[in-house]
């Protein structure tokens, strides 16, 4: 009975699909034209043309080897875009990493209206960067900022600080912390649905052991969430090694905190040198891509309950 | 034993605070005018609110003197980013539904090559491809056109739209579908009626996040709009700041403006912003 009824499943699902053996591709030829047309083919231009002379007003566009690689290594501004940028990586990862973990693990029991902190807490994920950064500049403001009033009003300083001013890795926690402020919530809710997978048995059982809550975290919870951790990391990779919305607004074009992703716009789009800037665009992808990769092999673990 | 009860509520008012209190004073700030906004220590409350700002932004009655070019570009943005975000979001999750619907359910050659190729373009940053679309864009006459920018975010949402909604169907089970094929309804009429009705959560879900990808983009559309024709909101806000010369009043309120609709969406369909979020992981 169970064979026959399988049979007649597969002898009907194969006339459906016999029926019009060109649908399948009518269907997915528009999400391939696009994908080719407008990613591969733009792609591969990044690629190849980074070993090119491309400059629109000076034609011809012609080979010139590992030129561009060569000009930007003697770029200062790229060079100090280059160690910014990762310093903008390592400290946004480990704030959006450690926050992401602990509004999870806040989040993890139910309680009444914990939809509605959710929905609160993904707000600003949902929120252009341009309009978060305009935000915060106002936050920072070395004059009337409500840090400043905040932090002075507590006496934890004496006077209005500058905060994106000429100290380098202050301009950059601070820029950071906008940007970390957008994708803090993706994180906390990636590693968030990880948690939701762990049974509470392993913690009822851990509690009669006699493991404490902390240890049970260490132990259970850190563990059992690597997978979402993983993605969640690899997520702020990519955010951060790309920064751009950020740095251009609160930063500007000052040198202290630009990141490659601006100095890519720079080159690109006020000097005209395009082959530079899609050389540019080649390393940062190519960092991205490497980085995100040694993330999941650190991180992430296979997680089986 | 009472600090560790105290831990989650403390958890959670920080949680309120770290995501709400930036959004509060934006909004604290668009209600005053420079002279209360500028005092040391800060008004956490606005002393006097007025609503100048806003009226100067849209050009509603008395405006702040010298700022009455700005309503025109304001007005033009807010069109401009409605315009782009809706019609990139619209596109996208039709030609997304049309091929989740033909990986989900559909045997045809090339099908996993294809389907695997499509999702490894998402590993690559948006921006790798900024310089070449905009260079194509150029040739292709579309710069200053809606045209061009929709065609870039629809490239770049499609991938992730179609991978969320074909989680989403590979969750639901093909027992109705193959009902109705019995019944003779051809295959586009079995998608019609039978699944998307089944699967509308799942592309509100998509529909959701990418709007809110739309309404997000500054770059892209900052390359492809030399003049206000087609600036959507946000570059029109950058271009604000970056004057300097506006006061951060003005820069607030326009901030307040630009964050309504996202704002309205991810709290009242927050359940599919949540599940697509968590379906495309991305952003």
């Amino acid at each position: 009975m169970v064979t026959l009824t399988r049979a007649a499943t597969t002898r009907r699902r194969t006339t459906i699909a016999g029926r019009d053996r060109a649908l399948p591709y009518i269907l997915v030829a528009p999400l391939v034209i696009f994908v080719i047309g407008l990613g591969l083919i733009p792609g591969i231009f990044t690629a190849v043309e980074a070993f090119f002379r491309v400059t629109p007003f000076h034609p011809p566009t012609q080979f010139n080897g590992i030129d561009n690689f060569i000009a930007l290594a003697r770029n200062s501004a790229v060079r100090v875009g280059a160690v910014n940028t990762l310093l903008y990586v390592v400290i946004g990862v480990a704030m959006a990493t450690v926050l992401g973990v602990a509004m999870a693990v806040t989040l993890q029991r139910p309680f009444r209206f914990r939809t509605a902190v959710i929905a609160a807490m993904i707000l600003p994920w949902a929120l252009p960067g341009v309009v978060e950064s305009v935000i915060w500049t106002w936050i920072y403001d070395p004059n009337s900022g409500v840090l400043n009033s905040v932090l002075h009003s507590l006496h934890l300083i004496d006077n209005y600080q500058v905060w994106i001013g000429n100290n380098r890795l202050v301009a950059i926690t601070f820029i950071e912390i906008v940007q970390v402020w957008q994708m803090a919530p993706l994180c906390a809710l990636l590693i968030f649905a990880a948690l939701q997978a762990i049974p509470n048995e392993l913690y009822e059982a851990a509690r009669m052991d006699g493991c404490n809550a902390w240890r049970a975290f260490w132990r259970i919870t850190l563990p059992l969430a690597r997978p979402g951790i993983a993605i969640a990391m690899v997520q702020a990779v990519v955010n951060t090694l790309n920064i751009f919305d950020q740095a251009y607004l609160l930063n500007g074009a000052s040198y202290t905190a630009t990141s490659l992703m601006e100095q890519t716009y720079f080159i690109t789009f006020q000097n005209l040198n395009f082959g530079q800037g899609y050389a540019l665009s080649l390393v940062v992808t190519l960092a991205t891509l490497v980085l995100s990769f040694l993330v999941v092999r650190l991180v992430y673990r296979k997680v089986e309950f | 034993m009472k600090l560790s009860k105290l831990i989650r509520p403390i958890g959670i008012a920080l949680i309120l605070l770290w995501s709400l209190a930036p959004i509060y004073w934006a909004i604290n700030t668009s209600l005053q005018t420079d002279a209360t906004a500028e005092a040391r220590p800060a008004h956490y409350i606005p002393p006097a609110a007025t609503l100048i700002n806003f009226r100067t932004l849209l050009g509603i009655g008395k405006v702040i003197t010298g700022y009455e070019s700005v309503p025109d570009t304001i007005r033009r943005g807010l069109i401009n980013i409605v315009v782009e975000s809706a019609a990139a979001t619209v596109i996208t999750v039709v030609l997304a539904l049309l091929a989740a619907y033909a990986f989900a359910r559909m045997t045809f050659r090339f099908h996993r090559v294809i389907f695997y190729a499509v999702l490894a373009t998402m590993a690559l940053p948006a921006y790798s491809t900024l310089i070449p679309l905009y260079r194509i864009m150029i040739s292709l006459h579309l710069v200053n056109t809606y045209t061009g920018i929709v065609l870039v975010y629809v490239s770049g949402f499609l991938p992730i739209a179609m991978w969320v909604l074909y989680s989403y169907l590979n969750g639901i089970p093909r027992a109705l579908e193959e009902a109705g094929a019995v019944d003779g309804a051809s295959r586009m009429q079995v998608l019609w009626r039978i699944v998307v009705p089944v699967a509308m959560p799942g592309i509100i879900a998509t529909a959701t996040i990418t709007f809110l990808f739309g309404w997000s983009q500054f770059l892209f559309p900052l390359v492809l709009s030399s003049d206000s024709s087609t600036q959507p909101l946000t570059v029109v806000i950058a271009s604000l700041q970056a004057r300097h010369s506006a006061p951060f009043t003005l820069m607030n309120s326009a901030g307040v403006l630009a964050i309504i609709v996202p704002a309205l969406i991810t709290l009242l369909l927050n359940k599919y912003v949540v599940n697509g979020m968590l379906a495309g992981s991305v952003k």
